[in-house]
């Protein structure tokens, strides 16, 4: 009897000892990849960029030295699918590549146009190293091994600031769109909604961006900056948007934080700053002579930043009236980026989705042709409200105050 | 896991005891004749010169010869000399002419002046006595000897106990005698309930061993069983409970403790009032208590001296504490070499800058580190203290400097092994933390082989294990296994004192459970608003 215990039990104290250390690798034998571009070469074949942190120039005075070196290095690679860049890149790199910290996807104007996004994300969503919160950008105007290879300064790794760059401007601006990996697949799987991905692109001296110098002065000759959200239609971009356009269309998409939007003020441009402090979009479709119609309401809470006109804030007509303007314009900007939308044949907010959810009988009828002639006649009703919370730590502006001292 | 294996030895161990202890012994008895019985003495102790021969001349007509023996040092000398060399000379009733065989009646009923006074006619029982500390009394012609209570000699005063030290709380600790341990508990606890039981174990060494419980509280079969795994005992020493201890416990083959030990008193009455049962052994300050739970270990007399929420806070720290001592290097080890994608990039980086220049894989580098603080603390424990502080210096220096300059090890691992270090040090039971550190080596072996697999496996091992043990009978995990929510109030949380009501069931005698009334709970007085604002009138003193 003991015997056979004995036995059953080095038999299962064997079986975790063959297993092996079948995952192990050390910290010192893999390289960390922080962000992949993917480009296209003129023969039509994906380059991959691999950008890999350095370690010990990232984590700088700890070893002395450091600093000096750039934090990243830039191994490049040429294959047909997404798995050979990865393959072919071994041929380069002394180190396994290990992608569970790749934050960050780039793709390349052209590939994006050209050839479309939708088989690149196979191999990114099968690995179990990819994360599905991995963001992705698209490189515009530059080819996305430049945005990649650029060094950056405050943030020592290009990929996360470029990551924390579209998530400022998405929060404080609405001018650009965090999303990941997995939503993107959602988007491009969907029939009711298209993907947007935000633009990313390297200002300035495209020469110099891998050089370390480039992070050796205080004004950078290259750096990467967030422009405008890509608008994808059928996996492929066909359109971008920019400024106000972003803006209205953040705000159809309830996706805005903490934006500032400005109002022209008698013949004044731009004399009124407001800054939203919390907002919330309804879209609600109702059909209407068997057609839907989309009513969209937003409420906007926030606080009065910057007055260059004299304007009473302290009486109820002066903030009434700064309230009316300001949605007036945001349910313009709202109007044009639906308009934009609709021209583009391209359902970026998701109208499509939200009709399959409440009325799936019609969907039914026109999901084939939803994008291409449903969507582009949808009708859409925006309901702005707007109110203003507080006037900053001052109620009257002091131009009001000049103002009396002239007369 | 490994009791099936030592069944069956036990079982044949104790066959072999058996048969031991029906082997009857012949019983020497005293000679009547005083020359005979000093020579008996002198050579069963071969004549060694701490023994004291004093004979003494009594009566007249004839004088009869008297001896008193003792053992030097053993002895209260100025009860020796007072209350019985001093009396037996000069006392009036023997210079009188007595009957040689009254001579014994007398020196007991008029002479000797002491409290506890004997006889005793076999040899064996006057050696113990006699090499305890007692003086013995011999008169010619008489085959009975007295034994005069006289034990004293230089002993260890009452000290502030060195472990399980407390901030708030009695600064009394337990002293190498048990006769000082005893009465200590006495003075806690005045009730005639308080019991002990007395016994000698060790053939040569003749340890006096007692054991204290509470009468009515206390479970009678743990008492049994104590009773009769210490007479199971056959050794030839006791030299500290230790011995005792490993000798009695449950469970041979496990790294955790099935016995409490501690130096503070009322530590001991705190478990006696919960039904346990106190094994006091002569010659060392640590007396032990049985039954022990797992959670007991991370409890500190403390505990119910402070508040319950601070209380309850602190044991929650020493449970995190517990947790890093064991799965700390561990929990690094996996990390950084299977589960890297754990790791927020940020940190990652930082780690992976510090292993860049590593040569060893981080289970060897843990395990390195780890030896070599197990080596700095044996050396601390073990020197000299003039010494110590050097080489605490060469330590920190060493290991903390030298070597993560020389590139050898990772400041991380020295970072975490120090965490390590020093939780396994605030684990308030010395004896647990020794487990802990054990049970470590374990868990860095099976974070490198397999990573967290591997540390889960370790971890459900370690659970089963211990939910496996018992102590005289009652599960080590309890209350947490079985469950019992009455008794959690008093684990990792403590309940408020008002709220105690009931002793651990699983414990205590299942008759007398009920611990304090109704209602205690502390009340403001209903009439508070009242009392305070004429208090405030009548009270001049405030400004």
């Amino acid at each position: 009897m003991n015997r056979k215990r004995l036995v059953l039990l080095l038999m299962l104290m064997g079986t975790t000892f063959t297993s092996g250390c079948w995952d192990k690798t050390e910290l010192n034998e893999m390289a960390i990849v922080s962000a992949v571009g993917i480009d296209k070469n003129e023969a039509g074949r994906l380059v991959g960029t691999f950008q890999i942190i350095n370690p010990v120039n990232v984590a700088g005075s700890l070893q002395g030295g450091g600093g000096t070196n750039p934090s990243i290095s830039i191994y490049r690679a040429t294959g047909d699918n997404v798995l050979e860049l990865d393959s072919n890149a071994s041929t380069k790199i002394s180190r396994d590549m290990y992608f569970a910290h790749a934050n960050l996807v780039v793709i390349g104007e052209d590939v994006a146009k050209e050839m479309g996004i939708n088989s690149i994300f196979d191999a990114f969503e099968r690995s179990p190293e990819f994360r599905a919160t991995t963001r992705i950008v698209i490189a515009r105007g530059v080819k996305a091994k430049d945005l990649v290879e650029t060094l950056t300064a405050i943030d020592k790794v290009s990929a996360e600031k470029v990551i924390k760059t579209i998530e400022s401007t998405e929060k404080q601006q609405g001018g650009s769109i965090t999303i990941n990996l997995q939503e993107v697949i959602k988007n491009l799987v969907s029939s009711g909604k298209e993907p947007l991905i935000s633009g990313f692109t390297v200002r300035g001296n495209t020469n110099k961006e891998s050089k370390i110098e480039n992070t050796q002065t205080s004004n950078m000759a290259a750096n990467p900056n967030a422009v405008g959200i890509g608008v994808f239609k059928d996996g492929k971009l066909i359109d971008w948007l920019d400024g106000n356009q972003a803006k209205g269309t953040m705000w159809v998409l309830d996706r805005i934080v903490n934006t500032n939007v400005n109002i022209d003020w008698e013949g004044k441009k731009d004399a009124v700053t407001y800054q939203v402090l919390r907002q919330k979009t309804n879209v609600k479709p109702k059909m209407k002579n068997g057609k839907p119609k989309m009513y969209i309401t937003v409420r906007a809470e926030g606080d009065i930043r910057e007055v260059n006109a004299p304007i009473d804030l302290a009486s109820p007509h002066g903030s009434i009236d700064i309230e009316k303007k300001l949605a007036k314009d945001i349910k313009k900007d709202m109007e044009d980026a639906i308009k934009l939308a609709q021209k583009n044949k391209s359902d970026i907010f998701g109208f499509g989705e939200l009709i399959h959810e409440t009325h799936p009988a019609y969907w039914k009828k026109h999901e084939k042709d939803w994008d291409d002639v449903t969507f582009p006649k949808l009708e859409a009703e925006v309901q702005v409200e707007v109110f203003i919370r507080r006037t900053g730590i001052r109620n009257k502006p002091y131009l009001l105050d000049i103002k009396k001292g002239d007369q | 896991m490994v009791s099936f294996f030592k069944q069956k030895r036990q079982m044949k161990q104790r066959d072999a005891k058996k048969e031991d202890q029906g082997q009857s012994k012949t019983v020497d008895y005293i000679e009547s004749s005083l020359s005979a019985n000093m020579e008996i003495v002198k050579q069963k102790t071969g004549d060694s010169p701490d023994i004291i021969i004093r004979t003494l001349k009594i009566s007249q007509d004839p004088e009869i010869k008297t001896t008193i023996v003792y053992v030097q040092g053993l002895i209260d000398n100025p009860s020796v000399t007072d209350f019985l060399i001093e009396s037996i000379m000069k006392n009036p009733h023997l210079s009188e002419k007595i009957l040689p065989q009254k001579a014994l009646e007398v020196i007991t009923e008029d002479v000797v002046s002491l409290g506890g006074v004997a006889t005793v006619n076999d040899w064996e029982k006057l050696f113990l006595s006699l090499l305890s500390g007692d003086s013995i009394i011999f008169v010619d012609g008489i085959n009975t000897a007295l034994v005069a209570s006289t034990k004293g000699g230089e002993r260890r005063s009452i000290q502030e106990p060195s472990t399980h030290l407390t901030v708030r709380g009695s600064r009394e600790g337990f002293t190498e005698s048990n006769v000082t341990n005893i009465a200590m508990l006495r003075r806690i606890i005045n009730s005639p309930d308080l019991w002990i039981e007395s016994m000698k174990i060790g053939t040569v060494t003749k340890t006096d061993v007692s054991i204290m419980y509470i009468n009515g509280i206390v479970k009678k079969e743990i008492v049994e069983e104590v009773k009769k795994r210490l007479k199971r005992i056959n050794i030839d020493s006791i030299l500290e409970s230790g011995y005792i201890e490993q000798l009695i416990e449950d469970q041979v083959m496990t790294p955790f403790p099935t016995l409490n030990h501690t130096e503070r008193p009322d530590m001991v009455a705190g478990n006696l009032l919960e039904g346990r049962v106190a094994i006091f052994v002569n010659g060392t300050p640590f007396v032990l208590v049985a039954p022990a739970l797992f959670v007991q270990f991370f409890q500190s007399v403390e505990d119910y001296y402070n508040r319950f929420d601070i209380a309850t806070a602190t044991r929650f720290l020493r449970i995190i504490v517990f947790i890093i001592s064991v799965v700390g290097p561990a929990l690094y080890v996996a990390a950084t070499t299977f589960h890297q994608e754990m790791i927020p990039t940020k940190l990652l980086v930082i780690v992976a800058a510090q292993r860049e220049t590593v040569p060893l894989p981080a289970v060897i580098e843990a395990l390195l580190m780890e030896i070599t603080f197990e080596i700095l603390r044996e050396a601390s424990l073990r020197m000299p203290k003039a010494v110590g502080s050097t080489m605490s210096i060469v330590g920190a220096l060493v290991i903390g400097q030298a070597a993560v300059q020389a590139g050898i090890v990772s400041p991380a691992m020295v970072i975490i092994v120090s965490i390590t270090a020093i939780a396994s040090f605030a684990t308030p039971s010395y004896s647990i933390a020794i487990s802990a550190r054990l049970v470590r080596f374990a868990f860095i072996l099976c974070a490198g082989i397999i990573g967290f697999y591997g540390m889960i496996l370790a971890f459900i091992i370690l659970i089963v294990h211990l939910c496996s043990l018992r102590s005289f009978g009652v599960p080590y995990m309890s209350p947490l296994a079985p469950l019992n929510t009455q008794g959690l109030g008093d684990t990792f949380f403590r309940r408020p004192m008002w709220a105690f009501k009931e002793r651990p069931k699983l414990i205590s005698s299942k008759n007398n459970l009920k611990r304090e009334g109704e209602n205690q709970r502390p009340l403001p007085p209903e009439s508070r608003g009242m009392k305070t604002s004429t208090e405030r009138k009548g009270d001049g003193n405030e400004s």
